[in-house]
């Protein structure tokens, strides 16, 4: 992900001068998950990066000390304390990290819910990420392909109390029932998108099963890495798997072929365009009440940062995968959703 | 302040003399919850001084506010703990009944003044269900808690779906946000009054007498009279209710039920559970309660969390912060224990 920084930086300061210009050093960016996860490490340098770029007066990733609700919200309450007045925020809960977003528009401040959506009706301005339905639903059907149009599916996933879970085993669910019963879902381990779980029950799962089993997608962070470790191990690659995210391990054995592919999402991207759009709307910019928001099962408003597949052959240029991405993302924001005299 | 069976603080109404007084000057200097109000009133003016923002009028109603769930969820722990048990399943029942109650006002449109008690007994129900398995089988409630932590969660996550209830009756949010003179949260204030009223039940109840009799000796108590299964039973229904408003006011304050709102398992209570009532003083062993200190041990760790979060100390450093304190704590009572009864106080 850091290969992406000097290039998305080269790409936005061009295109953004007059914005940076604009942008008041009282833009306090706190970007902020809901407790440690890879994935969110971009948003650190995507904060650095902005801060540097729109000329911001912070740009500083915060992380809970662990996935906990009110450690978030305690932290989210300390920093509208400490002078945030813009928040970057992955939900700790779709409905329940609510009453702090109405906390921080109380204070003056305003939210953009990043990389996990916001239950309608929510103070945060709209909600930025991976339309995770849709990832699941296409990284089924590429994993289909390349099973050849049959067999069974194991899908490993993440939390249960995740709302977004449900949608990726239903997507999940509905490429296989497109293929009219000849690949059926026979398995589906969820709660696991942390190590301990992730490798006690994938590898458990396998070890009685694998013999059962002809495909594997996965779409959570963990389990992917996970999976990806054990097809690795057992060095078979008659099972074919698609993952998701970037992690070293799923690149690598996508690589080296036992990994089929990966849905890429665009973290990077969702922390250095949210902090540009939030910086934009305090500089006087509105929303546009006609613009070409999508809508999922949280939100009405709701924009899609981007999610690509890559297979081996294009493992080596991923990069501009994502760049090709939040370069769409960011040139077109302005136009598309904000109206700015 | 504490209640213990062999505690001749019950009878303080009694004349005292001068001896009398002194002595019990020294318990007082010596007690838990003098130590822990004095370094709470250190903390909160060192904060208040060096910290920008520490004082603000939405940084002591976020704290405040904070203060009365934690030491509601305390407080659940802490009426478990009175018998030598404990309760791994305040988190889940927190998080069982506030779907209880999200069902009974929003999808069923119960009145609050109906929703509300039911909730609280169904938690109380799901206490009594703890209470009387603990009893009936012998083993230690750490077990039969842990299997009920996941059994009570489990039921919940597979009967609402993992939905939240996000449409409740624009009281409950609004209560969450009141501030009462523009700095109080009525949930700060609720945990006040519980904290009043259990420190009655234990002093001048049958019961609650009953239950730190026989926390402190489970056999004697057999003896004296008390039937000790049905005071554990009570132990557990009184933690189960005392959850169950924990759950509430959380659901008050974050303006939704929510499955997740104590984690997975309802995990994320265990730490501020515990932390209050070892810190204020209650002993793990059973036998002695502090309702006051387990108010101050809730006060104490989240004015160090909010703090500790404005001097960015790191936010993983908080965690360990507060394992230190929970360990300095039971280190602390030990060696206070000691120095009592090395003096023949105790």
């Amino acid at each position: 992900m850091k290969t992406m920084k000097p290039i998305a930086a080269a790409m936005l300061l061009g295109t953004l001068a007059s914005g940076a210009a604009m942008a008041g050093a009282d833009t306090k960016v706190a970007l902020v998950p809901g407790g440690p996860h890879p994935y969110f490490a971009a948003w650190e340098q995507a904060g650095k990066d902005a801060m540097k770029d729109f000329n911001l007066g912070a740009g500083d990733y915060r992380v809970p000390a662990k996935w906990e609700l009110a450690l978030q919200s305690t932290m989210l309450e300390s920093l509208i304390t400490e002078g945030y007045n813009s928040f970057l925020i992955f939900p700790g809960d779709a409905v329940g990290t609510n009453s702090v977003a109405a906390e921080i528009k109380e204070a003056g401040g305003m939210s953009i819910a990043t990389a996990g959506c916001l239950k309608d009706p929510t103070p945060a301005m709209f909600c930025m990420g991976t339309d995770t339905g849709n990832s699941a639903y296409l990284g089924t059907k590429e994993l289909i392909r390349v099973m050849g149009g049959k067999g069974k599916i194991a899908h490993f996933t993440g939390f249960l109390v995740d709302p977004n879970t449900q949608l990726r085993i239903d997507a999940v669910q509905k490429a296989a029932d497109e293929t009219n019963g000849a690949v059926t879902v026979v398995q589906v381990i969820a709660d696991i998108d942390a190590p301990e779980p992730a490798n006690e029950k994938i590898n458990a799962y396998l070890a009685a099963n694998a013999a059962g089993v002809d495909g594997i997608v996965t779409t959570a962070w963990v389990p992917a890495v996970v999976a990806a470790q054990a097809l690795t191990k057992i060095g078979d690659k008659r099972i074919k798997m698609v993952g998701i995210d970037h992690d070293e391990v799923v690149l690598k054995a996508v690589k080296d072929g036992f990994v089929d592919g990966t849905m890429l999402q665009n973290p990077y991207g969702q922390g250095y365009i949210g902090s540009y759009v939030l910086d934009k709307l305090r500089s006087g910019c509105t929303l546009k009440e006609d613009a070409p928001w999508k809508s999922n099962a949280l939100t009405a408003k709701f924009v899609d940062s981007g999610t690509v597949f890559v297979d081996a052959k294009q493992i080596d240029t991923y990069v501009d995968a994502m760049r090709g991405i939040t370069k769409t993302v960011l040139a077109n924001f302005e136009g598309n959703y904000l109206n700015c005299k | 302040m504490n209640q213990t069976v062999a505690n001749p603080s019950i009878a303080a109404d009694a004349p005292q003399s001068p001896q009398g007084r002194a002595s019990a000057l020294t318990r007082l200097l010596l007690s838990n919850e003098f130590g822990l109000a004095v370094l709470l009133l250190l903390t909160f003016l060192i904060f208040a001084n060096t910290l920008q923002g520490f004082s603000s009028t939405f940084s002591l109603f976020t704290i405040g506010r904070q203060i009365g769930i934690n030491t509601m969820i305390g407080l659940a722990m802490m009426a478990v703990i009175v018998t030598g048990g404990l309760d791994l399943s305040v988190g889940a029942i927190g998080a069982c009944t506030a779907m209880f109650f999200g069902y009974l006002a929003q999808a069923l449109g119960l009145p609050l003044v109906f929703a509300i008690p039911l909730a609280i007994v169904f938690g109380a129900g799901l206490g009594f269900i703890n209470g009387i398995t603990v009893v009936k089988s012998g083993v230690h409630s750490f077990i039969i808690t842990l299997a009920s932590m996941s059994i009570f969660f489990g039921l919940m996550i597979f009967l609402t779906k993992a939905q939240s209830f996000n449409q409740l009756p624009a009281e409950v949010p609004s209560f969450g946000k009141w501030k009462i003179g523009g700095l109080v949260s009525p949930l700060l204030v609720i945990s006040m009054l519980m904290c009043v009223v259990l420190s009655l039940f234990y002093r001048f109840t049958t019961l609650g007498r009953s239950m730190l009799a026989a926390g402190a000796n489970p056999k004697a108590a057999e003896l004296s009279g008390i039937r000790t299964g049905h005071v554990i039973t009570a132990c557990h229904v009184l933690t189960g209710g005392l959850a169950a408003l924990a759950g509430l006011m959380l659901t008050a304050r974050t303006g939704a039920a929510i499955p997740s709102m104590a984690g997975q398992l309802g995990q994320d209570w265990l730490l501020p559970a515990f932390l209050a009532p070892v810190l204020g003083g209650t002993l793990l062993a059973g036998g002695r309660v502090s309702v006051v200190g387990t108010f101050l041990g809730a006060a104490f760790v989240q004015t160090m969390t909010s703090g500790l979060l404005l001097m960015r100390i790191g936010e993983f450093w908080i965690l360990a912060c507060l394992g230190v304190m929970l360990l300095l704590a039971v280190l602390t009572d030990k060696a206070r224990q000691s120095l009592l009864r090395s003096k023949g106080m105790v």
